[in-house]
């Protein structure tokens, strides 16, 4: 056997994930077993899904898929080793960030994001805990269970797609249409986080996603974004204004001018006026002071 | 760290290197121009395609693929004969039976095989749209179909009883999911017959499920030739060339030219089938010769990168002769019609199996993977002939 399972360290609805190691190496590997036998139309579509796109991509900002292999009429997903996650070093308050650490961990999730939109992919559930450290510290973009090809324009898609407080509001009206701006909004808001090191916009449900949504950031208008207001969902909301220079400053404390415009780039309304991956990685906020940290020095285990 | 060496700088990292290539950076590339890494490279599209499962794994010279399908049929044949071979040896055979089996209970030959597994592949392709399937998950049945049958061999596993697992996967990974009771029953056919394969399928699929077909291609050259030939082409004219094309492009996945040829060059073909004038021209005009580029010096979008043509190593090598600055496509139009020629040509010369040799060639598989029905169908015979000629004793 090439691959040892040596320890459980997770159990998701589809799938089991094991620490083990890789024989003919010694490398450290993560073996994602997925339960087929649960399922009666056969393979599940997460796990279509995920084999289907990690193919694609070799990218140092994208998870590595090392092998996969059939076991006992289950599939394993033989990934490279990840040891922590995003979420998981923003909520540990014993570790102290920089902003030339955020600086660094933008760039490698915005470099991730890019390569799989170049490659016609969307992510769809972009979140502090599908961002994962390697062991020196680069970020990798995982779980693809979630992603799709970017749509033709006429496709008709779900907008029930990105955990709730990363979605974007054109998901939250229920657009039948979308893009990889989805993805962007969804990197914004992470951005968000990791400045404030809460989340930053909490909604305790779909209903409440739109409220905490458009108070922090102002409800989109048709001037700002042509015909939002024919969203079935547009007339019950109360409008907000959107948050002035000075406000988000305020709330944004150690943000330089720069990193607000950053910000507001991937956090435009307007799907079609948002940030692109390529106009994110050219923002000025890469090219000011301080220089991302090295990920190799940031420390990520308290 | 300055400017957009920041971007550039994991460039080391890896194969695919993570540039920013771009052609909105002008204000930073001055700056940044003269401290590139030094592997700095762009990616283009051609890049990206590379590294795409389809070309990796499922992209063959004339050579490979043939040796390929030999080795399939070769590893089939001898585990077939050596079966026949225990077959004999078990079976206390006369000599009538020892004929028939030699006579019928025959392994395919490597040509016999590929003729049945496209003969199924279309029938992959007539149930998939009787389903009423969308285009693409058509084309990636026929894909999966035919790819499952460049690893096994017809002898071991019939293509009758993984033509509905194909289809049934093809839609799950298209994001076109039906149950699988639902599709058992418009298949009519049955889940566990569906299911039975799915892990063999994916296995020899090695693991490849993205799939890139002819006809995003195919919309890309329709809006580029009427800008290319602006005022020069019929929008009608045009909408009907894109109609019988998209056809023709589900014709072209039933042959090898999807295995030999990238997706845009197939459509490329494809287009050349429907108007060789209209194709050549485009071509001349969209790559013109070097003289008239210093003549007009037309401006080339990036994406016409993704048409050249894929084995084309020598396309790199001459851009980074170039260095940066002067990074536009060098395509050959003459070379790129002649590749292109080359694909129409094969799916030209593909032609379908008709039903009865169809049935020939799977009566064949039948018998040499079941020699016992064929004893018992000689016996059937010899009694039958026997108690005819007491028959007619009796008469």
């Amino acid at each position: 056997m090439e691959y040892t399972k040596e320890k459980k360290v997770g159990e998701g609805t589809y799938a089991v994930v094991y620490l083990g190691s890789q024989h003919s190496t010694g490398r450290k590997i993560a073996v994602k077993e997925i339960k087929t036998s649960e399922f009666k139309d056969g393979l599940d579509m997460s796990a279509i899904r995920e084999v289907k796109y990690l193919q694609e991509m070799q990218h140092p900002n994208v998870i590595e898929l090392v092998d996969i292999f059939m076991a006992y009429d289950n599939l394993n997903l033989v990934l490279e080793f990840l040891p922590t996650d995003l979420e998981v070093v923003i909520k540990d308050k014993s570790i102290l960030f920089t902003p030339a650490d955020i600086k660094a961990w933008m760039l490698m999730t915005l470099r991730g994001v890019y390569h799989c939109h170049r490659n016609f992919i969307l992510h769809r559930d972009l979140k502090p805990n599908n961002l994962l450290f390697s062991p020196d510290g680069q970020i990798k973009v995982a779980d693809f269970g979630l992603a799709r090809a970017i749509p033709a324009p006429h496709e008709i898609l779900t907008s029930n797609v990105v955990t709730r407080w990363y979605r974007a509001p054109e998901l939250l009206f229920g657009a039948k249409h979308y893009t990889s701006a989805i993805d962007i909004w969804s990197v914004g808001v992470i951005f968000a986080e990791l400045m404030l090191r809460i989340p930053y916009l909490p909604g305790q449900n779909d209903v409440d996603q739109m409220e905490v949504t458009f108070r922090a950031l102002g409800t989109p208008t048709d001037r700002a974004w042509p015909e939002v207001s024919s969203f079935t969902s547009y007339n019950k909301l109360q409008i907000y204004p959107p948050p002035s220079r000075d406000e988000l400053r305020k709330r944004f404390i150690a943000a330089s001018e720069y990193a607000l415009d950053f910000m507001c780039g991937m956090l435009t309304m307007n799907p079609q006026k948002r940030w692109n991956a390529i106009e994110c990685l050219e923002s000025d906020y890469f090219k000011e002071l301080p220089p991302p940290s090295d990920p190799s020095t940031i420390k990520i285990r308290s | 760290m300055t400017d957009v060496q920041v971007i550039e700088e994991s460039a080391t990292n890896a194969v695919t290197a993570n540039v920013v290539e771009n052609e909105k950076e002008a204000p930073a590339k001055s700056s940044a121009e003269n401290n590139k890494p030094p592997n700095y490279k762009r990616i283009s599209d051609d890049d990206l395609y590379r590294h795409s499962s389809q070309y990796r794994m499922w992209s063959y010279t004339r050579e490979q693929l043939e040796e390929k399908r030999v080795d399939t049929n070769s590893r089939a044949v001898a585990s077939i004969e050596e079966d026949l071979l225990k077959f004999r040896q078990a079976h206390n055979l006369i000599e009538e039976e020892v004929k028939i089996l030699e006579a019928k209970a025959i392994p395919l030959t490597m040509e016999e095989e590929l003729s049945l597994v496209n003969f199924y592949a279309k029938k992959v392709q007539v149930i998939a749209q009787h389903l009423n399937l969308p285009t693409e998950v058509v084309a990636t049945s026929i894909s999966f179909f035919r790819r499952f049958y460049l690893e096994n061999s017809v002898m071991h596993i019939d293509p009758k009883s993984i033509v509905h697992t194909t289809i049934f996967l093809a839609c799950k990974s298209e994001n076109y999911f039906i149950s699988v009771d639902s599709f058992a029953q418009k298949a009519k056919s049955t889940r566990e017959s569906i299911i039975k394969y799915e892990f063999k399928l994916l296995e020899s699929l090695k693991f490849s499920l993205l799939n890139h077909h002819p006809y995003k291609p195919l919309h890309g050259f329709f809006l580029d030739i009427q800008n290319v030939l602006y005022g020069k082409v019929d929008l009608n004219y045009m909408g009907q060339i894109y109609d019988r094309c998209k056809k023709r492009i589900t014709g072209a996945l039933l042959t090898d030219v999807v295995y030999l040829y990238t997706p845009p060059q197939i459509t490329l073909a494809t287009l050349l089938i429907e108007d060789e004038a209209l194709v050549t021209r485009y071509l001349e005009m969209k790559f013109p010769s070097k003289e008239k580029i210093q003549e007009q010096e037309p401006e080339l979008e990036p994406e016409t990168e993704k048409k050249e043509a894929q084995n084309d190593e020598s396309k790199i090598e001459k851009d980074d002769d170039q260095g940066i600055e002067n990074d536009k496509p060098s395509i050959d139009s003459a070379k790129l019609l002649a590749v292109i020629m080359e694909c129409k040509e094969l799916i030209e010369e593909t032609a379908p199996l008709s039903t009865e040799d169809a049935k020939r060639i799977a009566a064949k598989n039948y018998y040499c993977q079941n020699p016992s029905s064929l004893i018992q169908k000689l016996k059937r015979k010899m009694n039958e002939d026997t108690s005819a000629a007491e028959k007619r004793q009796k008469i």
